[in-house]
């Protein structure tokens, strides 16, 4: 059978420690290595080995892939995707793509014009270009497979996000939830690109590919709630996008991602639980087929996407080993879910949270504090926590099956949030909202902390001046790496949490640390170093390759540029 | 200029209008560069309303009602799209230089707003603009 030796191909694919095919390491989203070379003992040693500029400035999130000894790094746009020979000294280019991207794209992308990387699959590396355009280039000679436009640009959808590839099916979703799109996945065909479904996260069950004979949300019940929870047509123009992650159970034969904001930000504007924005969403990759749906924050008047990785992993829950998927949700609150059915099994903050007093197991709904609701009537609402960047947002966190242990970049960070009244023009910002930030209790702005998910438990945390936006990588040497925005690329105990090495990138961190075994037979970690990602967090001061255009610090952060600015770089470090 | 004051009324007339006509065609730029490379006459368009606090008002609030501040930031200290405050100018800072930023859109994401707004909403916008210069030399940040 072809589509079983596929899935063998895949499966022994992900499971090869020695590369790095997909964004996570593994469909699991785990970013979990199994190279033990580089350990607690030795890491002390370890060293830059080389360093490469992608010529781009812009925030430099995602991770490169290792592949048949050459590393693949896509930029941010205009989107070039670097082949390296791993094999020769100095690690000189096989071949350079460089697509022809929509320059509109930059004022569509509301967060920095950022890529979340690449996925290898069946000879190919398949991609996102921000103008909403979806490529599969040929991974020995740089040859543009198909290109397939995938999201309108000028209807506000930008493409950010890392694709996932599961047996034949490609699967890409729509960012633009600060531009009232109407959020959705597709799938395209891995051979020719074609589009083969597209399944909205809002709107009537036919478009939204709720079927009754295979939807079975754990709490919610009646047909169209992707319609029925909004006022009418709010749906159109409702974002709920998706610009994060992805992860697929092969057993369960279901991929889950979550899902961005309602829009506008003014919830008076779309009275109703607005499903499904800022919900997690498990599907079948062949169709398309919701299977079940989980909303996090009902109703969010806070901006708090839900967009942020699912980590699949088996836990012993309260006694019973499940099959359960792991999520830091940007409204604060660490979520363990079983997989299989929606059902939420541990909820607890992960960081400082006001909005809620907690999350009532029974009925999956937070408890909200009423004097946090937000809405253009009430005018600014003060010190709610935590901010509209999220306890965490997109910044992958990690999971060690041999400590059990999360491992998550986190923020701490409140907010006041007066919102106002917008109107929907196609292709502006549907937003409407001021939100100055404030430190969190403490003063630090950010933490790597160590999460039980079992027991809804911090176990340690680093403090960081800084949020900390890189994503994390755990490894078999028992160590955690992460990176910071004033540009320190670092390695903990991945126990204990305590500081073992660290080396200055040259700027901040915001991208996602990954491991891999080089020709020479010595294990390599690659990162980049590249500070962006979101204009409301980063003022923009750090910025100098404009003359006109000089921003003020932003309060939060006034010394930064002290010890940053803006420029890609991929990193190669080896004992 | 026709219109002379733009009270609150009419800008809602605006927004309520904008949200039926065509949106700002975010065209590649090529499709708006003008024939035989002649630039059109920038240099000479002058701002009718130079220095009118009242339509610098308006400016401000249409600023907002036409989601400007979405991506230029509220005080449009620049978010994806450059700042508008700090007395600096990608494609110039005279009159008719915003205008045309503003009417025609600009190549890396400025939408164009001929469309949507009247030249006269848009020489508000512009004397808004203009009344935002920095309160320091913003060159140097020391610590
Ligand atoms: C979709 C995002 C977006 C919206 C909405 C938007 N802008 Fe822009 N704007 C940009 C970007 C991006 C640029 C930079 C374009 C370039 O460099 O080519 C820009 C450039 C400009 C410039 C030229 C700046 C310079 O330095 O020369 C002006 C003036 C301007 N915008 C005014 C406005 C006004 C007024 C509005 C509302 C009517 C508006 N913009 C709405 C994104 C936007």
């Amino acid at each position: 059978m072809i589509a079983s030796t596929l899935l063998v191909v895949i499966l022994a694919q992900s499971a090869t420690p020695d590369q790095w095919t997909m964004p996570a390491k593994d469909y699991s989203a785990t970013r979990y290595s199994a190279l033990a070379q580089i350990n607690a003992s030795n890491v002390r040693r370890l060293r830059a080995t080389w360093s490469f500029s992608t010529g781009v400035l812009a925030g430099h999130e995602g991770q490169p892939l290792v592949v048949n000894q050459t590393m693949y790094v896509v930029t941010p746009y205009p989107n070039v995707l670097y082949a390296f020979d791993l094999t020769q000294e100095g690690y000189p280019l096989r071949w350079k793509y460089r697509p022809n991207v929509d320059a509109v794209a930059i004022g569509m992308a509301c967060c920095d014009v950022v890529n979340r990387g690449a996925f290898f699959a069946d000879g190919k590396i398949v991609y996102n270009l921000l103008d909403g355009h979806t490529v599969a280039i040929d991974a020995a000679t740089g040859k543009q497979v198909w290109n397939t436009q995938v999201a309108d640009i000028r209807q506000g959808e930008s493409t950010p996000m890392a694709p996932l590839v599961v047996r034949d099916r490609v699967i890409v979703g729509t960012a633009g939830g600060e531009y009232g799109v109407r959020g959705w996945v597709k799938g395209l065909d891995l051979a020719t690109g074609r589009i083969l479904w597209t399944a909205y996260n809002a709107g009537p069950d036919a478009e939204v590919l709720a079927r009754p004979e295979t939807f079975k949300p754990f709490y919610d019940t009646g047909p169209s709630l992707g319609e029925k929870t909004w006022p009418p047509d709010g749906w159109k123009h409702g974002g709920a996008p998706v610009w994060g992650w992805l992860s697929y159970d092969p057993a369960l034969d279901l991929f889950y991602y979550g899902t961005g904001n309602p829009a506008p930000y003014n919830a008076e504007q779309r009275p109703g639980d607005n499903k499904w924005a800022t919900s997690v969403l498990a599907r079948r990759p062949a169709d398309g087929a919701l299977v079940w749906a989980y909303q996090f924050t009902p109703a969010d008047n806070w901006d708090y996407d839900s967009v942020q990785e699912m980590i699949l992993a088996d836990l012993k829950v309260k006694g019973r080993t499940r099959k359960v998927l792991v999520h830091f949700d940007k409204n604060g609150f660490a979520y363990t879910i079983d997989r299989a059915t929606g059902e939420v099994l541990v909820a607890e903050p992960y960081v400082v949270v006001n909005w809620a007093k907690r999350v009532d197991l029974k009925t999956g709904r937070p408890e909200v504090d009423p004097a946090k609701l937000t809405g253009a009537s009430r005018g600014s609402v003060k010190d709610i926590c935590p901010t509209l960047e999220g306890g965490k947002n997109q910044q992958p966190a990690a999971y060690s099956p041999r400590t059990g242990l999360f491992y998550v970049p986190t923020n701490n960070m409140c907010m006041d949030y007066q919102t106002t009244p917008t109107t929907y023009i196609v292709g502006t910002p549907f937003i409407g909202l001021n939100a100055p930030y404030k430190p969190g209790p403490g003063g630090n702005l950010g933490a790597l902390i160590a999460w039980n998910a079992a027991a809804g438990k911090q176990v340690w945390a680093i403090r960081e001046k800084y949020p900390v936006w890189s994503g994390a990588l755990a490894t078999a040497g028992g160590l955690v790496f992460y990176g910071t925005l004033d540009g320190w690329f670092k390695a903990v105990d991945a126990k204990t949490g305590s500081a073992l090495w660290k080396f200055k990138v040259g700027s901040g961190v915001v991208g996602n640390p990954i491991t891999f075994t080089g020709p020479d037979g010595k294990q390599y970690l690659a990162v980049y170093a590249g500070i962006g990602g979101d204009w409301a967090l980063l003022a923009g001061d750090v910025r100098s390759d404009d003359p006109a255009d000089v921003r003020p610090p932003l309060s939060v952060m006034p010394d930064i540029a002290r010890h940053t600015s803006l420029g890609g770089i991929v990193w190669l470090f080896a004992l | 200029m026709a219109v002379r004051v733009v009270a609150a009324a009419p800008l809602l007339a605006l927004v309520v209008t904008s949200a039926q006509q065509p949106p700002p065609p975010s065209v590649r730029y090529e499709q708006h560069v003008f024939a035989g490379g002649n630039p059109p006459p920038a240099g000479t368009l002058e701002n009718p309303l130079a220095g009118d606090k009242r339509a610098a008002a308006d400016g401000e609030k249409l600023f907002s009602a036409f989601n400007c501040d979405g991506c230029h930031a509220l005080g449009a200290v620049g978010g994806q799209g450059p700042s508008l405050a700090d007395g600096r100018w990608r494609y110039g800072g005279a009159d008719g230089a915003i205008f045309q930023s503003i009417y025609y859109g600009r190549p890396r994401g400025m939408p164009a707003f001929g469309g949507v707004l009247p030249p006269e909403a848009i020489w508000r916008l512009v004397t808004y603009l203009q009344t935002l210069t920095p309160a320091t030399d913003p060159a140097t940040v020391s610590w």
